[in-house]
């Protein structure tokens, strides 16, 4: 491997007014080896062409996710990408995260990240549901999550987060899952019921962004579905969103198929329903009235027999997160 | 080489988004690819049943990967989200051991095959793209597309997570739907909003941010210069076309960008009629665009 040189295009922001931020692209060139990372050539940068260059960073080692940016139109930790893995024709694009506010250049207020976090509230409590036994086994669940570093790389990059500021995003979620599945949590249940709330595990698109941008392997949406399959367990399936997935083994077992002329009703309701007469209106101009009766498939009895059986004596299929080695 | 596949359309392409399964078998017939019905094939479930019920959300899509494997072929489907379900339970099913052993036994309680293990889940994108012989593929382009300008609209559950998918290990590179739109003499149009979310999952429950979504995507897309978006999901389509004029209400701006799934284009540029595609269905009239390039 040889050095090159990489053009640097950066976002550099200013505060102006209250709450208003001025941005403008400038454009360093500097000259690395392939596998050099970006937080040592923006350290490049800003020690030999720009000191007014903004930027944060603390351990340089993907453990303290200070240095959590928008490199190549992706956030990743900057101490952990290789220049000549993310440059296209030998430019880098760097921006702040996004979906968080800017105070200066590529640093971020991540106090409304935090804010979401502490939302969760992410410590051990005591409540109904007595301690049970740490057995060894008893975090094979979590250990994803206990990855976590808090950088808000998935933050930065959900989709959700990006239309609704109130959703509590992928890695508060993921350090909820973490709570209800600790042994020594009295309040599990409870959290299910704050977690089923809007703003809360539903309303999680399931785009799996989140699971591909966390540089820790954390894969919170993972811990999103499992949340959501704790929260039903518990019994609360009353939000539109619960009872829209609910809908699915019911067709399933009923003849195979979705049948997605009920579906609607099923899960918003009568009057919910009445509410989208003008969707169901706008679909209908194009003839997409999906048909009341969908044919059954061939075998749905083997679909009810497994369903039957799957009642009778469950099986457990959730994946295993693999054994959490200190990196 | 015969390219033959069990087909797997997915629901929404039986139902609301029939026009994708008349255009995907058009353009196979044209390329010589045979699609073999999967009659006993049930929903896939999608996310929603791992959540409900995760074990028969396992069983689900095991016992439709058996099928495919008695027809003794590859599964193929134009839903990204049964590629994702599909995928995702092929995946642990073909390296868990274990599992694939507890699974089996669930399903010989219903008097199903066991799953061997030995199939792929495939798009047909894919397929068109990387298995369908390259100069047959560009012969078939009889009326290409003169440089319109296309933006490829990923969906995310043909691309992520990138552990299932091991062929497109570089997600950010999934060359897919570009290349298709060289091939079909159209230029792809880099935008924002290309590699994220149409909100088809929460489309009930998060209407309005569904519709944010929606509109802040193909907005994205018309400002880089699109023309017309295509798809390679069903449900994609549901949202970024059907949906987009209510999309538009909500956000109060005019969108007006014709949508439609990569197999109605692709038909269009082998010379096959609007009604074999089922142009007529779609909600934004894509005739003025198409005119323009002789097309409609």
């Amino acid at each position: 491997m040889s050095a090159q040189v990489y053009i640097f295009r950066i976002q550099r922001n200013m505060p102006g007014q209250v709450g208003t931020v001025q941005s403008h692209w400038q454009e360093y060139s500097v000259e690395a080896e392939p596998n050099t990372t970006i937080l040592t050539l923006l350290e490049v940068i800003k020690g030999q062409q720009d000191g007014s260059l903004t930027f944060r960073q603390s351990c340089r080692s993907a453990i303290c996710g200070s240095c959590a940016i928008s490199i190549s139109g992706r956030t990743r930790l900057a101490c952990k990408t290789h220049v000549g893995a993310v440059a296209r024709d030998g430019v880098v694009e760097i921006a702040p995260q996004k979906n968080q506010p800017i105070l200066r250049d590529l640093a971020i207020d991540i106090r409304p990240f935090f804010a979401r976090v502490h939302g969760i509230k992410p410590y051990l409590q005591e409540g109904p549901e007595k301690a049970g036994k740490v057995t060894s086994t008893a975090y094979d669940q979590v250990n994803h999550v206990t990855q976590c570093i808090m950088c808000a790389c998935c933050y930065s990059e959900c989709t959700m987060a990006e239309v609704n500021p109130d959703y509590i995003g992928p890695a508060a979620l993921a350090k909820a899952f973490r709570f209800v599945s600790d042994p020594r949590e009295g309040k599990k249940t409870e959290r299910l019921r704050e977690l089923s709330e809007p703003n809360g595990i539903w309303s999680c698109t399931r785009c799996t962004m989140c699971v591909d941008v966390c540089p820790k392997e954390v894969a919170p949406m993972e811990a999103i579905v499992k949340l959501r399959t704790r929260g039903l367990d518990k019994g609360y399936g009353d939000s539109a969103a619960a009872k829209h997935a609910l809908a699915f083994h019911e067709d399933i077992v009923k003849s195979g198929q979705l049948n997605e002329f009920t579906l609607m009703m099923r899960t918003l309701g009568i009057f919910g329903s009445m509410k989208e007469t003008a969707m169901a209106l706008h679909l209908a101009k194009k003839g997409k009235i999906p048909s009341p009766f969908p044919h059954s498939i061939q075998g749905v009895e083997e679909l009810r027999k497994i369903y039957a059986s799957l009642e009778r004596t469950p099986v457990d299929v959730e994946t295993k997160a693999k054994q959490a080695v200190p990196e | 080489m015969s390219l033959e596949f069990a087909y797997y359309p997915g629901c929404a392409a039986k139902q609301i988004q029939r026009e994708a399964d008349w255009a995907a078998r058009a353009v196979c017939q044209q390329l010589g690819i045979r699609l073999n019905d999967m009659p006993r094939a049930s929903c896939c479930g999608a996310v929603s049943l791992r959540e409900t019920k995760p074990a028969f959300a396992m069983a689900v899509a095991a016992r439709i990967l058996s099928e495919a494997e008695a027809m003794g072929r590859d599964l193929v489907t134009i839903c990204n989200t049964c590629l994702q379900t599909l995928s995702q339970a092929n995946y642990r099913l073909q390296n868990e051991p274990e599992l694939l052993e507890k699974i089996n036994a669930v399903l010989a309680e219903g008097g199903v095959r066991p799953y061997q293990g030995k199939i792929q889940v495939r798009h047909l994108l894919w397929v068109i793209t990387e298995q369908v012989d390259p100069h047959l593929l560009r012969s078939k382009i009889t009326r290409p597309l003169k440089g319109m300008r296309i933006a490829s609209f990923l969906g995310c559950h043909s691309v992520r997570p990138v552990e299932i998918y091991a062929h497109s290990a570089n997600e950010e590179n999934t060359p897919h739907l570009d290349q298709l739109i060289s091939i079909m003499g159209g230029v792809p149009v880099n935008y924002t909003g290309k590699d994220r979310c149409c909100g088809f999952h929460v489309m009930l429950s998060d209407k309005e941010e569904v519709h944010a979504m929606a509109a802040k995507n193909c907005l994205s897309a018309k400002d880089a210069g699109a023309q017309i978006m295509i798809t390679p999901c069903t449900l994609c389509d549901m949202i970024m076309g059907s949906s987009q004029e209510l999309a538009a209400k909500t956000v109060q701006r005019t969108i007006d960008l014709p949508e439609m799934n990569f197999a109605q284009l692709l038909g269009l540029a082998m010379g096959l009629t609007k009604s074999q595609l089922g142009i007529s269905r779609l909600h934004v009239d894509p005739v003025p665009v198409l005119s323009k390039i002789g097309l409609a």
